[in-house]
């Protein structure tokens, strides 16, 4: 009864069915749809937490529009923590910038986050630095252009979110394609890196403009993300994974320790989660609150929310014997974060202070480390192709 | 729709939070900014004070992820390398969940699984690491196949480029892998024998010449899945001696040498 009202009231105008993250859940007993309109299977229990956040979602919308009301429209575009410290210190703009803060941390309404986004993640200054047409002048330059990155894009339309009634339709295959193509000619050391197209897919469900979500995908990877995460070798997300562990360690030491024991690198799982920002991992509530955060706060969320869901599940790993059995725990978390406040609390309450400049420290510090592994491995895949040649002749 | 908050009429007032609390917004502005300045000097005192290691937990012999023994059981890791669109995801749903999509979303880094065979009168049990197969997704790849009990190398046969790749990941693993690893050529996509590139009896000399044993599978009729993954279950040495030097598993046939046998049936 429950799993038919929940049905109905769920379904928006957007259906979908996500396989990645419900694919392996063993009892099926509803399918609703989710805020995004990704077809959710899942038992009862979740089909009512997906109420419960729905309705936390208007409640959200309710309290932004009353302080739009009190502020005014767009209050909150002029406001940024750091910048209102350093300028004038004006009360009202800190004031503005610490309830912003705390406001989107738990979450922007679906109908503002096109707004919201754009213009706090910098994509609208961004765009602003160049010619309104240029978006329309790239896709009229690269139209019918073939290289290796639109080769593996078409390859890969069909098989980001299958089944989604607008993504995989021919309309949504064209409008993806066009983004990842656009931003594999504005970038061509990016190119085009597998992973960009569920981050890009599920941008254009937001923005609904596919030039809002190009601007979302270029200052995603040119400003919020570390460099070089998508580009040749992926080393910017070598070091991002080497941080990741470093903080599990400092931050969850019996959970580190015990996956040390087993042999279990943490980067197993966690590589996807940097690399498609949880999109393929978690809800599209949850993913979408995350990067909520992350396009205001900047990368560093991201390790807070791969922390937390280690946190939030630590008694459970500790029993774990098996790498099979920790990998089983993680995903059974991600896939069944319908709440996203759950993982929030955790990520920004118990998982301690953490701050951009430190992350960044760390990151200066791996550095040195990931180019000598890469490089080395490099020079040893080299000389083992020429041993391989020398033994044919 | 939009409910004004009209209680207090002080609606041009900045209302932080919510409207609870409608006096002492100076007060508040300033305890704000107090905690603030909390918050500033925490940075600079940091993360580093809870840095404590657990060590009481050691690893033992049947928790490494070499192939590993108990009575009659087995468990090995196995990993599959090979290009994008090879069809190594599709060989693994087929083989893990009898399934076939025609579209399987693209895996970024990998993507684990779990599957168990019985062998004559043991168990193995496969956790398998798919991998993503996009070219500079390579980086990440000794992450998956350190330690990894067997490999399957997929190519497709409609494409030669993918044989190339296959070959890499060959040398790859020669150069670098686990000395005694298990490993099988999977060349793809049997049932588009119309758009066929790469040649069997090619594939095949290559294997013989380098130790792997090769099998043309189909994801999508399930030809030869099942059992280029029971083929490495027979052929997983049963004998770990580095690390397992007392209780082995008793055999029912002698190891063969995974690098010499050239078996393709």
């Amino acid at each position: 009864m429950y799993g038919t009202q929940s049905q109905r009231d769920l379904s928006l105008e957007l259906p979908i069915s996500r396989q990645s993250i419900h694919a392996r859940r063993a009892k099926i007993t509803v399918k609703f749809q989710d805020l995004y309109g990704f077809t959710v299977e899942g038992n009862v229990d979740d089909a009512n937490i997906l109420n419960e956040v729905r309705e936390k979602v208007r409640q959200q919308g309710r309290a932004w529009w009353a302080l739009e009301a009190s502020k005014g429209a767009n209050w909150y575009l002029q406001t940024h923590v750091s910048s209102a410290l350093k300028s004038s210190l004006k009360f009202t703009n800190l004031v503005n910038a610490i309830t912003l803060k705390k406001l989107i941390r738990k979450g922007i309404p679906p109908v503002l986050r096109p707004k919201v986004w754009f213009s706090l993640s910098g994509a609208a200054k961004k765009k602003s630095t160049v010619p309104d047409s240029y978006y329309n002048d790239l896709i009229i330059a690269v139209e019918g252009k073939v290289t290796p990155a639109t080769k593996q894009i078409d390859h890969d339309l069909p098989r980001t979110f299958p089944g989604h009634p607008w993504l995989d339709t021919p309309e949504g295959h064209a409008s993806l394609r066009r983004v990842l193509v656009a931003y594999s000619f504005r970038d061509s050391d990016v190119g085009y890196c597998q992973g960009l197209n569920y981050v890009a897919a599920l941008l254009l469900l937001v923005m609904k403009t596919e030039e809002d979500a190009f601007w979302m995908l270029a200052v995603l990877l040119e400003n919020v993300l570390v460099n070089d995460c998508y580009s040749n070798n992926l080393s910017g997300c070598h070091v991002e994974q080497r941080v990741f562990k470093d903080l599990l360690k400092k931050k969850c030491p019996s959970i580190y320790a015990h996956l040390e024991a087993l042999e279990f690198d943490v980067s197993l799982v966690a590589t996807e989660w940097f690399l498609c920002l949880f999109s393929k991992s978690l809800p599209s509530e949850t993913t979408l609150r995350v990067w909520d955060v992350l396009f205001y706060e900047g990368a560093k969320v991201l390790f807070n929310v791969a922390l937390a869901i280690f946190k939030m599940k630590e008694e459970e790993l500790l029993m774990t014997q098996y790498v099979g059995d920790v990998i089983n725990v993680i995903q059974n978390t991600t896939h069944h974060l319908f709440d996203p406040d759950d993982l929030l609390t955790v990520a920004f309450d118990k998982i301690g202070f953490m701050t951009s400049t430190n992350i960044s420290k760390e990151r200066k510090k791996q550095e040195p480390a990931v180019m000598a592994e890469l490089d080395q491995r490099l020079r040893r895949l080299n000389s083992s192709n020429m041993d391989a040649n020398s033994g044919l002749t | 729709m939009i409910k004004l908050p009209s209680r207090n009429g002080h609606m041009n007032r900045p209302l932080p939070f919510s409207q609870r609390k409608k006096t002492g917004t100076k007060r508040r502005e300033r305890s704000l900014l107090f905690v603030v300045f909390l918050h500033f000097c925490a940075t600079f005192f940091s993360i580093s004070t809870n840095c404590k290691l657990v060590t009481s937990l050691k690893p033992t012999d049947d928790l490494l992820n070499m192939a590993t023994t108990g009575h009659n059981n087995l468990n090995a890791k196995l990993v599959l390398l090979g290009d994008m669109g090879a069809g190594k995801s599709s060989l693994v749903l087929r083989f893990v969940k009898g399934q076939f999509l025609e579209f399987q979303e693209s895996t970024i880094g990998a993507a684990f699984f779990s599957q168990t065979l019985a062998v004559n009168d043991a168990t193995v049990k496969f956790e398998i690491w798919d991998t993503a197969g996009q070219e500079r997704y390579h980086s990440l790849a000794p992450m998956y196949y350190r330690g990894a009990a067997a490999a399957i190398i997929v190519y497709d046969i409609t494409s030669t480029d993918s044989f190339t790749r296959a070959k890499k990941w060959v040398q790859e693993l020669q150069k670098q892998g686990n000395p005694n690893m298990v490993m099988a050529l999977a060349g793809n996509k049997a049932d588009l024998e119309e758009k066929r590139n790469v040649m069997a009896e090619e594939a095949r000399v290559y294997a013989e010449e380098n130790g792997l044993f090769f099998m043309e599978t189909s994801a999508k009729t399930a030809t030869n899945v099942n059992d280029i993954f029971y083929e490495i279950a027979k052929r997983l040495p049963r004998a770990q001696p580095t690390q397992n030097p007392s209780g082995m598993v008793l055999v029912d046939r002698p190891t063969q040498g995974a690098r010499a046998a050239t078996c393709c049936s």
